[in-house]
């Protein structure tokens, strides 16, 4: 390691060139994910045209904007080096706290706040945890999850909760240049999450101290604070994605959430090319991952294919998928040994 | 406190003890750095230098013992209290986060901002600057570290510690370690700039060539504790390497 053919001393480095930053984005998943999805797309429509129509499409990212909400604030605890079960438990939780206020005579938008509020909490609380009794996120958040799951149909004796106030139902229902409101939520809640990781100081923050702890906490970065805001943006992001669905379905489902959320959402994230080392995963990569694994499933479907293929080839993506990131890992690290 | 010239340490440890379980790393260390001026520490491996380092950083808070800075008494409960009372740091492991770029890890926990957002142009243009300046060779700064190699590495980390210029202290842990002989007294030329331009630096190594050459001050670490600090013209290399070995008594 010590001796390495080119000097290190010599030039200064030389500026940063476009064919520099063109390098960077083709290195990058998310452009294979576009290829991926490209392809499947164009089988699929193959078999049954039906696929490609403006119709199926908008019903295809409608079903998976809530879950790509939710995965918004996983992918910032994943590039963190963290990890959170608990997303499912908080979106139900979301549903369910703002549900049954609204439903007992707090205006609608302050109740869907009281709901983003709970899964703040549960958020911050899943931190402390972590940091403070030195639990591993994975353990903490499976137990938060379970915690809630049962919390939940305690508190609502197992029965949804409707009906549920116009205006709420409108929120969630409406088009605006025909296109669902939902997926515009989506997309700006999109927009402000990637702009957070990439732009901002706490998301370069996220970035170091997933890639790696002690040297971001040696150069003055706390990762007591840097957990508290990302556990407690991800229950709050979680929970709104909650409520974002009980805003389309017109219920406050004791159902909903629960486990298929969380294990789409990191489904999304993982197959998105974040990565389980941590320190590396764009909000791109994670819309994209949602977008592949909504595509499978609705493609299939359309082509007569039986459900349970669809989670095979959706398991056995999500395999390749981190098989691909650890060989990137161990292919810089053996280039860096050589 | 005051040297020859009668200038006041800008940092100083009285007493430092730092216990991890049973094991006694520092054991009342002391230590005084002036303006301008480069204090060598030598010790066997696991005298308590990088131990002392971490104290005087930020990362370890001493068991017992008082510090001063600029003749104000400071207690740093993290890094970040360290940095902001113009301590800078390169870590003997070197503090770099792999997969990010070189510009970030330059400015790993202080990013310029530009209104809520991360200066990202500004760092990418001020850190090339920098590494021009010290005559660094990278390809570009979106390198990440991780493909660097371990002399370039090392490289980066002291210039980020160098690029902090409201610094007053620098601390460096083993700068050299993995560096070839031009590399090495390129190094030098960077420390010798630092005390010309009046900060302090506090300097962990095991070339002793490279201490005497460099350091004003040399100052002899066994078994956690410190002796006193001996001036490079009054010491020779036979004395501190008795010393370090406890042939002789600090
Ligand atoms: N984080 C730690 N936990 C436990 N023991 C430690 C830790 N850091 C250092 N030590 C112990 O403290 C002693 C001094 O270590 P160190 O300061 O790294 O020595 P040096 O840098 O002089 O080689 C050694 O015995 C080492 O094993
Ligand atoms: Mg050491």
């Amino acid at each position: 390691m010590t001796t390495d053919s080119t000097p290190v001393i010599e030039d200064g480095a030389r500026n940063v060139t476009l064919g520099d930053r063109v390098q960077e984005i083709l290195k990058r998943q998310e452009v294979t994910l576009v290829g991926v999805i490209l392809v499947f797309g164009i089988i699929i429509t193959v078999l049954n045209p039906v696929f490609a129509t403006p119709s199926n499409i908008l019903d295809l990212f409608r079903a998976t904007v809530v879950y790509f909400v939710a995965a918004c604030g996983l992918t910032l605890v994943v590039v963190a080096g963290g990890f959170d079960f608990s997303v499912g438990s908080a979106f139900t939780l979301g549903a369910i706290g703002a549900t049954w206020l609204m439903t007992h005579g707090v205006p609608w938008p302050v109740a869907a706040l009281g709901g983003v509020a709970l899964g703040f909490v549960v958020g911050l609380i899943n931190s402390v945890i972590i940091d403070r009794l030195r639990v591993p996120p994975i353990i903490t958040t499976l137990g938060m999850f379970y915690f809630i799951a049962g919390a939940v149909v305690l508190f609502t004796g197992g029965r949804d909760i409707q009906p549920l106030p116009d205006g709420f139902n409108a929120f969630g229902k409406g088009t605006l240049l025909g296109i669902p409101v939902l997926i515009w939520y989506a997309v700006a809640i999109g927009i402000i999450f990637h702009i957070v990781l990439q732009h901002t100081r706490f998301g370069y923050n996220v970035k170091a101290v997933g890639g790696n702890l002690d040297a971001a906490v040696a150069n003055g970065i706390s990762r007591v604070r840097t957990n508290a805001w990302l556990y407690a943006v991800g229950g709050a992001i979680a929970a709104l994605a909650g409520i974002l669905y009980s805003a389309r379905t017109g219920s406050g489902q004791v159902s909903a959430g629960g486990s298929t959320v969380t294990l789409t959402a990191i489904s999304a994230v993982l197959i998105g090319g974040t990565s389980l080392f941590g320190g590396v995963g764009s909000i791109a990569g994670t819309a994209l991952g949602a977008l592949l694994f909504a595509t499978i499933q609705n493609g299939l479907a359309i082509a007569s294919v039986p459900a349970q293929y669809s989670n095979m080839i959706i398991g056995a993506i999500l395999v390749i998928a981190v098989a691909v990131d650890s060989y990137r890992r161990r292919r810089s690290l053996l280039k860096l040994l050589s | 406190m005051s040297d020859a010239q009668g200038r006041a340490a800008v940092l100083t440890v009285e007493g430092a003890s730092k216990h991890f379980g049973s094991v006694a790393a520092l054991r009342a260390a002391d230590l005084e750095v002036f303006p301008g001026e480069v204090l060598g520490i030598v010790g066997d491996n696991g005298a308590g230098k990088s131990t002392l380092l971490k104290v005087l950083s930020g990362i370890h808070t001493p068991t017992d013992g008082r510090m001063t800075v600029a003749g104000a008494e400071v207690h740093f409960s993290s890094p970040a209290d360290a940095r902001r009372a113009g301590i800078s740091t390169v870590q003997q492991d070197l503090a770099l986060v792999e997969v990010l770029d070189i510009a970030t890890n330059l400015y790993l926990g202080d990013f310029p901002k530009r209104g809520l957002l991360v200066d990202r142009k500004r760092m990418e243009r001020e850190a090339t600057e920098l590494l021009r300046r010290l005559n660094v060779r990278v390809s570009s700064v979106l390198t990440p570290v991780a493909s660097l190699s371990g002399g370039q590495r090392q490289i980066i980390a002291i210039s980020r510690a160098v690029r902090l210029e409201s610094a007053r202290v620098v601390l460096l842990d083993e700068p050299t370690a993995a560096l070839g002989v031009q590399e090495t007294a390129h190094v030098g030329e960077i420390i010798d700039n630092l005390r010309d331009s009046g900060k302090a630096v506090v300097l962990i190594s095991h070339d002793m060539e490279f201490v005497f050459e460099h350091a004003d001050r040399i100052q002899v670490m066994r078994l956690g504790k410190t002796a006193r600090a001996l001036r490079v013209s009054e010491t020779s290399r036979d004395e501190i390497i008795a010393l370090i070995t406890g042939a002789k008594q600090l």
